[in-house]
Order: C-alpha cells, then structure tokens, then sequence
C-alpha cells in the first residue's frame, strides 16, 4: 500500500470515530458533519458501481479503432456529437468525469474531444439538467446551455490544441 | 433516474455475460480496481465537504449572497461552488431554496455553474488525472466561463 494511501485511511477512521464519539456524548458539529457525509456517500454509492462497471465494460468491448474513428484526432463534428452525448449520459459529477476521460483518451480519442467532454459533463448532464428545470425553470436552465456550451466547446478545443502541441499526454503514471 | 441507470447497467452486463463470460470478468477487474484505486480519495473529498457544510452556517449564506449583495455575492458564490462538492440532485433543490430565498438568478448562476465545473477540494482526483499543471489551467480557465455567463444572466434576467 502506498504511504499517502495509509494517510488517506487514518483519516477516515478518525473522522468515522469522532462522529461516532460525537454521537455518544451529543456534539452538534460531529452529529452533523456524520450525517451530512452519508447523505453524500449514499448519493455517490448510488451511481458509482454502474458508472466504474460501465467504464469496465466500456474497455472490454469498445475497439479501439471505433473510438479512433469517432472521437479521435480526425473524427470532426461527429467527436463533438458523441461529447455532448457522452456528457449528457454522465453521472456523478467531475469525480466520475475524470476516470471516464482517461478512459476515452486511453482508447484513442483527441486531447480536443476529453477537454471538450471535461467541459460539458458539468453543464449538460441530462438527469440533473432535466431535475433543474423543474426546480428553476426552463428559462434558466436553457440560458445557462445556450451559453456555457459554446464557451466550453471553445475552452476544450484551444486546451486540446495546445496541449497535443506541446505532446502531453494524460495521466503519464498508468 | 439512478434507477434507470442501474436497469441500463445490469442489461448490458447480461448481454456482455452472453456474448463472453471472460471478458465480462476482466471488465469486473477493471470496474473494481479502478474504484478500489480511488476510494480512499473519494471519501477523504466527502469528509472535507461534511466538515466545510457543517461548519458554514444557513443565516450567514443568506446574507453574503442575498438580493443585495452585488459583485460580492458572485465572487463569494463562485467560492461557495467551488469548494463545495455536491451531486447535481442536491444542488437544484438548494438553488431553488435559494431562489425563494431572494437570491437573484444571476447568483445562482454563479453557484450552480462554478459547483460543476470548478473543484476546489476534488483537485486531489483532476491532479491524478491531468497533472498538476493542467489541473489548475482547466479550473482556471473554467471561471471566466462562469463568470461570462454571470454576466449573460444579469444582463437577460435584469435583477
């Protein structure tokens, strides 16, 4: 196991023992913070399995030639069209995004397309754009598409550009 | 919705278990080592969003990012958005509590877009993934993003 790993579980086990604690002798805070942390785990653990089996089979199955020819270097409007796609069908929010990303660029597709995906999968996930609209109404949610998605279309496009120019390359350690 | 998620998600996992019963396996390693890989990270972000959610009072929100605080409100709800990590299910509703609270489209805007698109205490993921650098360039590039469409939203809903 890695040393920043042990970190990492120390913590939780202390943080899991404080609102444990905080429980037993009634501290508001620790009360609190314990319950505002499984209300979060609950809602993560809810997607997170589909989202990580997904990417499995997604690595299993998916040749990398097709994710070439539809999203790589060459692949076009079409590479956008299956980012806005692949975004909308995102869940989880950047935590889940970023695994997804390195997975897509792993397979073939451009720098371009997984910034232009990065971008979009805060802005256009269809359950919590849909959720959003009954909550704010259209008017907001269709101005926030209208006019975060180009601007985000164009952020991922000069990213990808310039960093393909300069051969980096994502998540160099795996 | 994470019901239909889950539908989806066990049907193809049935039809990849038809088609090959190995590679249906070796994609269950894949789904399990990367989750494995990442776990600790993903809770250690959960921690620090309890604490942070906890620790901020409801009353002291309302009054940095009420109906009169102006350009202190954005920058203040762009900090919020950032720091904060919250699924998109959790954060229509609080946008709406917002909303009848007073607070103006165009603050909400700021909130709602910097909370998706800027990761302040989820940095520790984007690092692993994009690296140091690209890291802070992708957050750093996302805000002026946001704060463009601030400016859309206070010019179009003229609060």
């Amino acid at each position: 196991m890695k040393r920043s790993r042990i970190v990492h579980v120390v913590i939780i086990i202390c943080f899991l023992l404080f609102t444990m604690i905080s429980r037993f002798y009634g501290y508001r805070v620790g009360v609190e913070a314990g319950r505002a942390f499984w209300s979060i785990f609950e809602e993560m653990f809810k997607v997170m399995p589909c989202a990580f089996i997904l990417i499995g089979l997604f690595e299993v199955w998916v040749k990398r030639e097709t994710v070439i020819r539809h999203m790589g270097e060459n692949s076009g409007i079409r590479g956008y069209l299956w980012m806005l796609l692949l975004a909308g069908l995102s869940v989880g929010g950047l935590l889940v995004a970023f695994p997804i990303a390195q997975t897509l660029y792993r397979k073939g597709a451009s720098l371009k397309t997984v910034f232009i995906y990065l971008g979009f999968v805060g802005v256009f996930r269809i359950p919590m754009t849909v959720f959003e609209i009954s909550f704010l109404g259209l008017p907001f949610t269709l101005l926030r598409l209208a006019v975060a998605l180009p601007l985000f279309l164009f952020v991922g496009t000069v990213m990808g550009a310039v960093l393909s120019k300069r051969d980096y390359t994502l998540n160099p350690e795996e | 919705m994470n019901f239909i998620l889950w539908i989806v998600t066990a049907l193809l996992l049935t039809f990849s278990l038809i088609k090959s019963g190995r590679k249906t396996a070796a994609a269950l390693v894949i789904a399990l080592k990367k989750l494995a890989d990442l776990l600790s990270l993903f809770l250690l972000i959960m921690i620090a969003f309890a604490l942070v959610v906890t620790i901020t009072p409801p009353e002291l929100l309302q009054r940095w990012i009420g109906s009169e605080s102006g350009i202190r409100g954005v920058i203040i709800a762009l900090g919020l958005g950032s720091v904060a990590v919250m699924p998109g299910f959790a954060a229509s509703p609080l946008c709406a509590a917002l909303r009848s609270a007073g607070v103006p489209y165009y603050i909400i805007a700021a909130f709602s877009l910097s909370l998706m698109n800027i990761g302040i205490i989820t940095f520790p993921v984007e690092k692993r993934f994009l690296g140091l650098k690209v890291a802070i360039v992708r957050n750093l590039l996302a805000l002026p993003v946001c704060i463009i469409v601030v400016i859309v939203f206070k010019v179009v809903f003229r609060e």
